[in-house]
């Protein structure tokens, strides 16, 4: 730290932000925390809480199978097991924990003091809590879910799986997912709209290129799982037709819907630890990533190439060769922007001097058992290979060789090469090298063997196995490893426990690396920076030697924070010019209640006590709209001081506003959710018989009436801005007007379909319009609410023609969800009497 | 309009592979109609090879565009740089998307549309 930043008026500056910055004190305090680097190390400890749990019922899996006609689980028990083993290290763990790495460090290498949106963040935290407390409360109490990890019907519908588990799984992974697509939301903002000045698109990290990728992903990944599972629940709980062949349904719709998701959740695990990689990978080389712009293109290539995957995990079904050949070549085309990646890291460390230290070590682990994974992926793209070995350990292998490979190692070489940044200390040489050469050796004891026993026939997913397979010692040897690659992750955790207790104290930059990240003080000040650096370079630190000493004044960008606000920069998405400051919520239990709420609505709903569940909703309402009146500043001036010289408009008079752009990845998420239904309807269509099935009326006047209210929906939602313009009463009689029309659409479409359409428990073909209809009626409801807060703020004058923020975010909402109104009654009215 | 057109101008950079992706769709799901509706086999064959030509073209159009403003962008100044930055991964990224395209095409010429 250089004398002038040592000197008393910054002291006192950083003392000032500290106060603004920190958590409360207490336990209440810590509850209410929205601090991004609090909520992203509960992320990441719970996160590896879970991935313990999972690890445990790992080791049960291998004792059961460690020789033939062992009992050490049941059938029945060995299925629930298996089941919440992936279904904890994919929804609990891998994505989560990554979500954790995501926040935590985006903010320190971007240069910015928090994420724009910290009450979402914490709120995703608590429903992933709660959303994970549910699954195992499942287990606990006996009703745990048992049909696999990708719970295909017609195995888990109510004829086969007639339980609570079932129910269990659905709605606590559905709820646990909230987090994932809150995070997606928060970095995509985050990454657009919060990097430093100067940090224009060819600075920006490569950490952030992958978790901006990955964050798309995740918002066009996970809603088909989404949908399917509320399907689903729908069908066990109300008797709606969707995967019943009898009544026109098609349990392959679950399998399409669940690998639309589950395929890229590959890559949405994937993506961010190659992003960890090729940030550490830099460091270790001491030279600048070769191919930075190839990497770039790598990420976002497989971003979507990895979307035309999914039917390669329906290769034994029964859908026609084209098709699969289809698959089996978007299968094979992914290795090429994965191959490239590959080849940039290691060009990069044979130009540079590579220098060998723990997180190193993890990094070349995950080369060897990355590509290995790969190369056996490749094998199992092919269709006719698929079809021998589907189904056997050998697919058991080569997922966990992908899995452990693609995202322990670099998750390992992560914790390393960050814990100095969180804790202060060095992790120990010694312990570490110990524990990797454990995970290295135990890892592929356990899964070398089983590429064998399933090449041998040895089925997954079943509890015991013939003696005449001949396996049994392999997979002796299998549990063995198992034990040893469990103690070693063990190691892996304790060594980084003991890190933050007894570690060595690390100097400045202990790895002399050049991010953004590594010129903050540690243990890191909540604020992050005291003035927002300003960036030359894609790292900084390299070029700039003075950058980490001038970030630690407070005579800086933001440093000095005059009205005790949390305050971020907003800069421009391309050039990251200064462009606005963003002010941000304090501490509140607001995300707490919320999620309260929500896991209250949820419980309910498990023990089938429908009404109080409706019922709870009016709370959780009351909390989401005190929420959003809350959030940010709302007093706040329409421009301030960002720094000397320098006045900047408040993100409620800014274009790029976080809001403005948390509201588009919104809808790009909904509007995957209503794609995903869509598909459901023209899928059951295509395999039905008769299309509506013989007794469904047609569209009547009513429905064409309908369309009025529709579109006067849609024409007050263009015409608010410009309503704005001339004044917030204008504004505001547009925005009421939106809301009667949305409730007189709702007044006429519902009875109109109730003419046209049998009970839904009829057919898929009444299930699904229902379902749509319901669907599109959700919506304009929340959209008469929006549409009325925003005309309660402009009465209040919180918002007006120079803070138009509110307005926009519910007049785009008003025209999204009159677009989908049109789609909705396009398919529903007018596509059968097309067809 | 800056603030507008900003974003697009970088989620721009994945245009070539969200044509490879609407292609990829119009395949598969032309193919389920077709064997569900239990075309002719000949005009199903055409018809899925005929849709990569539109495809092709369009991924072609977008790398073209985006070599040739890398090629006319200046590195003397920040802003020519960034532009040639996505340019040029646009440029690559056609490519890439170019070869998944005639990836996924090829099996068509080989094989029967619903066996």
């Amino acid at each position: 730290m250089s004398a002038r930043a040592g000197t008393g008026s910054h002291r006192q500056g950083r003392e000032r932000l500290a106060r603004i910055w920190g958590n409360r004190p207490g336990w209440a305090g810590q509850l209410a925390a929205v601090n991004h680097g609090t909520v992203a190390l509960r992320f990441i400890a719970t996160g590896f809480g879970f991935m313990l749990a999972g690890g445990l019922l790992a080791m049960f899996i291998r004792l059961q199978l460690a020789w033939p006609g062992n009992r050490v689980l049941d059938a029945e028990r060995y299925a629930q097991f298996v089941t919440m083993h992936g279904t904890t290290m994919m929804f609990l763990f891998a994505v989560p924990v990554m979500e954790g790495f995501a926040m935590y460090l985006l903010p320190k290498m971007l240069g910015a003091r928090d994420l724009p949106l910290p009450r979402l963040g914490a709120f995703g935290y608590w429903c992933y809590l709660f959303g994970g407390l549910f699954l195992y409360a499942g287990l606990l109490s006996g009703a745990a879910p048992d049909g696999g990890w990708f719970m295909y019907v017609p195995l888990t519908d109510a004829t086969f799986s007639p339980g609570r588990g079932a129910d269990f799984w659905l709605v606590g992974v559905t709820f646990a997912e909230i987090s994932a697509v809150a995070a997606a939301v928060e970095l995509i903002v985050a990454v657009l709209v919060t990097r430093a000045p100067g940090m224009d698109i060819r600075r920006m990290p490569l950490f952030a290129w992958a978790v901006l990728v990955t964050a798309f992903m995740i918002a066009f990944g996970f809603p088909p799982l989404i949908l399917g599972s509320i399907l689903l629940e729908m069908q066990r709980a109300f008797g709606f037709v969707f995967f019943d062949v009898a009544r026109g349904g098609d349990p392959l719709l679950w399998q399409h819907l669940f690998w639309l998701f589950g395929h890229p959740e590959v890559y949405i695990i994937f993506l961010p630890a190659a992003g960890v990689v090729s940030m550490v990978l830099p460091t270790f080389a001491r030279r600048p990533m070769v191919g930075h712009l190839w990497i770039v293109l790598a990420l976002v290539a497989t971003g979507f190439l990895s979307f035309g995957l999914w039917v390669h995990h329906m290769f034994a079904v029964g859908i026609p060769l084209l098709a699969l050949a289809f698959f089996s070549a978007a299968s094979m085309a992914v290795a090429v922007p994965t191959g490239i990646q590959v080849f940039a890291w290691i060009a990069t460390l044979w130009s540079g001097r590579p220098w060998l230290r723990l997180p190193m070590l993890h990094v070349l682990g995950f080369f060897f058992v990355f590509v290995l994974g790969g190369l056996t992926g490749v094998m199992l793209a092919l269709v006719p290979f698929d079809w021998q070995a589907h189904d056997t350990h050998f697919v058991v292998a080569h997922l966990h060789y992908v899995l452990i490979g693609g995202l322990m190692f670099p998750l390992f070489a992560g914790l390393y090469y960050w814990l100095p940044l969180a804790s202060g200390r060095m992790p120990s040489e010694r312990l570490g090298r110990a524990a990797f050469w454990l995970v290295f050796a135990g890892f592929h004891l356990t899964f070398v063997p089983m590429h064998l026993t399933g090449l041998r026939g040895m089925p997954r997913r079943a509890h015991d196995y013939p003696a005449v397979l001949g396996v049994e010692w392999l997979n002796l040897l299998s549990t063995a490893g198992g034990f040893v690659l469990a103690a070693g992750t063990l190691a892996i955790l304790l060594d980084a426990g003991l890190c933050f207790a007894a570690g060595r104290r690390a100097r400045a930059n202990p790895w002399r690396a050049g991010t953004l990240e590594w010129a903050l003080p540690h243990p890191v000040p909540a604020y992050n920076f005291a003035s927002v650096p300003e960036v030359q370079d894609r790292y900084p630190l390299w070029c700039d030697r003075t950058l980490a000493a001038r970030s630690r004044c407070t005579d800086g960008l933001l440093g000095r924070a005059p009205d005790g606000r949390r305050e971020l920069l907003g800069t421009g998405i391309l050039d990251a010019a200064p462009e606005q400051v963003i002010r941000i919520s304090h501490s509140t239990l607001l995300p707490l209640l919320a999620a309260l709420a929500v896991a209250a609505v949820l419980a309910c709903f498990l023990a089938k006590w429908y009404l109080a569940s409706l019922l709870l909703l009016a709370p959780l309402l009351v909390l989401l709209l005190r929420w959003a009146w809350t959030t940010g500043d709302p007093q706040a001036p329409a421009t301030v001081e960002a720094g000397p010289g320098l006045r900047l408009p408040t993100q409620y008079a800014c274009r790029n506003a976080p809001g403005w752009w948390a509201l588009v990845v919104t809808l790009l998420i909904d509007g995957s959710l209503f794609a995903s239904l869509v598909f459901a309807y023209f899928y059951l269509w295509l395999g039905a018989e008769a299309w509506p099935p013989a007794g469904a009326g047609t569209a009547g006047g009513m429905a064409w009436l309908a369309l009025l209210p529709l579109a006067a929906c849609g024409l007050a939602a263009a015409l608010a801005m410009r309503a704005l313009a001339h004044g917030p009463g204008a504004a505001k009689w547009t925005l009421l007007a939106a809301a009667a029309a949305g409730a007189l659409f709702l007044g006429l479409h519902l009875p109109a379909v109730a003419a046209a359409t049998a009970a839904p428990e009829a057919h898929a073909y009444a299930s699904v319009v229902w379902t749509l209809a319901g669907f599109h009626a959700v919506h304009v409801g929340v959209a008469i609410v929006l549409g009325l807060y925003a005309a309660a703020r402009l009465r209040r004058g919180l918002a007006s023609a120079a803070r138009p923020l509110e307005v926009r975010v519910a007049a785009a909402f008003w025209g999204y969800v009159a677009g989908q109104g049109a789609v909705t009654w396009g398919v529903v009215h007018l596509f059968p009497e097309v067809a | 309009m800056a603030g507008l057109t900003a974003p697009w101008r970088l989620l721009g950079i994945a245009a070539p592979m969200a044509v490879w992706a609407l292609h990829f769709v119009a395949a598969y799901g032309l193919q389920g109609l077709a064997c569900a509706r239990g075309w002719d086999r000949q005009a199903a064959s055409a018809t899925l090879l005929a849709l990569a030509v539109p495809a092709l073209v369009a991924v072609a159009w977008l790398g073209l565009r985006a070599w040739r403003t890398a090629r006319a962008e200046r590195e003397d100044r920040a802003a020519g740089r960034r532009r040639r930055f996505a340019a040029l991964a646009t440029a690559l990224l056609s490519l890439l998307a170019a070869g998944a395209m005639v990836f996924t095409t090829v099996p068509v010429a080989l094989l029967p549309p619903c066996a």
